[in-house]
């Protein structure tokens, strides 16, 4: 029963910074057609900002989100218009130079940083009871942000004009057009977004892991599978996507063997490839 | 060669063979390369006295080896990913199928690499199989991101039975192949160009045939090519399985040198992957010649970038509000990030690569040349403005496939 709860608690927790994970990669796939591989980048950016303003300037953490935020978006403008922009309409090239500029980056973080994991400060310290089991109250407002950030965009998506023009470009590319719609300022507006949210859930991963250069590359396994999972494009299915991938994890780390941890999602993410390729809420991919 | 271009330029003069160009040079590189462990007998250096000088030595035949063996890898993913399209961001599991395979029935059973290595390269082929089927029912990124996470399964199946594959550090105690070590480079040396100039020529050969048009329809309109009544599953399949034996031959080979051996680093790191990709897209994707170029200049790219001894300021955020405070870093420690600098400038400045890029520059050089006696025709007339413009279109259209 304990065992039960201590997996319900803490994979609903997680799940929540899961989506928040996965968010911003979705978008870019649905909206712009293209894998973003520097989404892993972005959060380590903003992990690392939090980490420059909480430990080295002193500053506090809240303000340490607000920087992440700003700098993880600009860092998604700057790679859509420097670097993007030209290759849109080559996904494979899209691919390659985003990965390419993720491996630059985990250098740059390792040679100025070094390999040594950087702590970064929780949002709220101490521990709450919840359903009878004990859990970080950092956790806590990790999930509740996190479901904030979701909610803003959900409803930044359906109810305001930007958001319905990013929706239906992410629809049909012609369609958008047609009615005069700039596919360029949604697709900035995309990137910066995603950027912006990856660096946010970069801050909130470091700050009950830590902030390491290579701390991106499982984020951005588990972005493909959600949104492989969950469907492209698709807000609410990346949400539920990371729910299910949440809670499998906690569940086989608890019942099963805890070294299984990242082969979990890899299996899940084939496994969803070969029966139901296009994601429990997805669509055909858009034709550019 | 259509009569249009016989027209007596410089370009005509300078190959009677009837070869292009571009052929003569690869086959100069190749003969390079072939004689190249013969200048080591002499101790010569090659080079530009005071600029630079190459010593030839066992030592360089080996970064030269490892080149070659890399430049295959290249090919062999060029063969399928650069034709169908199907773009497979795991290519490295092929590699480490045959050579783990190949170094454990070796290790494990005493059996001898010569007969060892087939076996490698079967399994990497059923890998191929294996691989291949899903890129039936899956298109674009989705097969990309199949392909990219089954070699992060296969590393944490090896990591996980360590005991059996040596975990990180890989296994040890191979026999080399022929018995040939690193002691005198010079026979495993041609031992790596022959296979490479097999696996080259295999490559080329179909890649050049119906099968290898077959492939780029494939890449370009699925839909059309089955409409045209082929089946495009049959030529996948086909695809990958010769992509796979030949990468899985080649890493079989690869650990039984004295410069490779059954280690993750070596045959499957997310980096060897990414790699093999950048080195055939620099190179010019969807040409074979292109993935070899590529692949050489690649590997002997980073080995130079790592042995440079000098050291540059690297800008370390200070605690005050200073914001930088300058360091010096050995270049060797930031090789990795200078290499993958290089190839984003090099991959957005020649989207085609550097061989199309090459061929390109060097047609525009030999017109150029060429124009002065070009308007005087072989038949003594002038040759008219349209039909030189007309040829230069022509040009243009060309040098976008490798056909000709």
């Amino acid at each position: 029963m304990s065992a039960l709860a201590e997996v319900v608690v803490g994979a609903t927790t997680i799940s929540a910074l899961y989506a928040l994970v996965a968010i911003g990669f979705t978008l870019i796939f649905g909206v712009g057609g293209v894998l973003n591989l520097a989404h892993g980048a972005s959060i380590a950016i903003g992990a690392y900002t939090a980490y420059y303003v909480t430990r080295v300037y002193g500053l506090d953490i809240w303000l340490g989100i607000l920087a992440a935020l700003a700098v993880a978006s600009l860092f998604g403008a700057v790679l859509y218009l420097g670097l993007v922009k030209r290759i849109q309409d080559e996904p494979i090239m899209v691919m390659i130079t985003t990965l390419v500029t993720a491996v630059a980056i985990e250098q740059v973080f390792l040679v100025v940083f070094g390999t040594q994991p950087k702590t970064i400060p929780s949002l709220l310290a101490g521990n709450v009871g919840v359903a009878g089991v004990n859990v970080q109250l950092n956790m806590v407002v990790v999930f509740v942000l996190s479901w904030l950030v979701i909610g803003g965009l959900f409803a930044f998506v359906n109810y305001t004009k930007p958001g319905k023009a990013l929706l239906a470009t992410s629809m049909t590319h012609k369609g958008a057009a047609l009615v005069g719609i700039e596919a360029d300022r949604i697709n900035l507006v995309t990137w910066v977004l995603a950027g912006g949210i990856a660096g946010v859930a970069g801050v909130f991963l470091g700050s009950f892991q830590t902030a390491y250069p290579t701390m991106g590359q499982t984020p951005l396994v588990l972005s493909f599978t959600i949104v492989v999972l969950g469907g492209i494009g698709s807000i609410k299915g990346s949400v539920l996507g990371a729910y299910l991938i949440g809670f499998l994890e906690v569940a086989t780390v608890e019942f099963i063997d805890a070294s299984l941890t990242g082969l979990t999602p890899l299996i899940v993410l084939v496994l969803v490839l070969l029966a139901k390729p296009e994601g429990l809420f997805g669509r055909e991919l858009v034709e550019a | 060669m259509s009569g249009d271009t016989v027209s007596g330029g410089l370009f005509e003069r300078l190959n009677s063979s009837g070869l292009s160009l571009r052929y003569v040079i690869g086959l100069l590189g190749l003969v390079f390369l072939a004689v190249l462990p013969l200048l080591s007998e002499l101790e010569l250096g090659i080079g530009v006295p005071g600029l630079f000088v190459l010593v030839v030595d066992n030592l360089l035949l080996l970064k030269i080896m490892a080149a070659l063996y890399f430049g295959m890898f290249a090919m062999s993913w060029d063969a399928v990913s650069g034709y169908t399209g199907q773009i497979s961001f795991g290519h490295g599991v092929f590699f480490a199928v045959g050579g783990y395979t190949s170094a454990l029935l070796n290790i494990e059973f005493g059996i001898d690499p010569l007969l060892s290595i087939p076996v490698g390269v079967l399994l990497s082929a059923i890998a191929g199989i294996v691989i291949g089927v899903p890129a039936l029912r899956l298109r674009g990124p989705y097969l990309s991101l199949v392909t990219l996470v089954a070699p992060l399964i296969l590393l944490q199946i090896f990591i996980w039975r360590s005991d059996v594959f040596g975990g990180e550090r890989g296994l040890i105690g191979q026999d080399n192949f022929l018995g040939f070590s690193g002691a005198d480079a010079t026979m495993p040396y041609y031992v790596a160009l022959a296979l490479f100039v097999f696996i080259f020529a295999v490559l080329f050969v179909v890649t050049r045939s119906d099968a290898g048009k077959v492939f780029t329809a494939i890449r370009e309109d699925e839909d059309a090519v089955a409409a045209a009544g082929l089946n495009p599953a049959k030529f996948k399949i086909f695809a990958f399985v010769l992509s796979a034996a030949v990468g899985g031959l080649a890493g079989a080979m690869f650990v039984h040198s004295p410069v490779g051996g059954p280690r993750p680093s070596e045959l499957m790191s997310v980096m060897i992957n990414v790699e093999v990709i950048i080195a055939a897209i620099l190179g010019g994707m969807g040409t074979i010649v292109g993935a070899a170029v590529g692949g050489i200049f690649l590997s002997l790219l980073q080995d130079a970038l790592s042995n440079i001894g000098d050291t540059v300021a690297v800008p370390i955020p200070l605690t005050d509000l200073s914001l930088v405070f300058s360091l010096p870093v050995p270049v060797h420690q930031i090789d990795f990030l200078l290499f993958a600098v290089i190839t984003l400038v090099l991959l957005l400045a020649l989207p085609g690569g550097i061989v199309r890029a090459g061929v390109r520059w060097g047609r525009r050089v030999l017109r150029r040349r060429s124009d002065r006696d070009e308007t005087v025709a072989t038949d003594g007339g002038i040759d008219a403005p349209e039909r030189r413009a007309y040829r230069t279109f022509a040009d243009e259209l060309r040098g976008e496939d490798d056909e000709h």
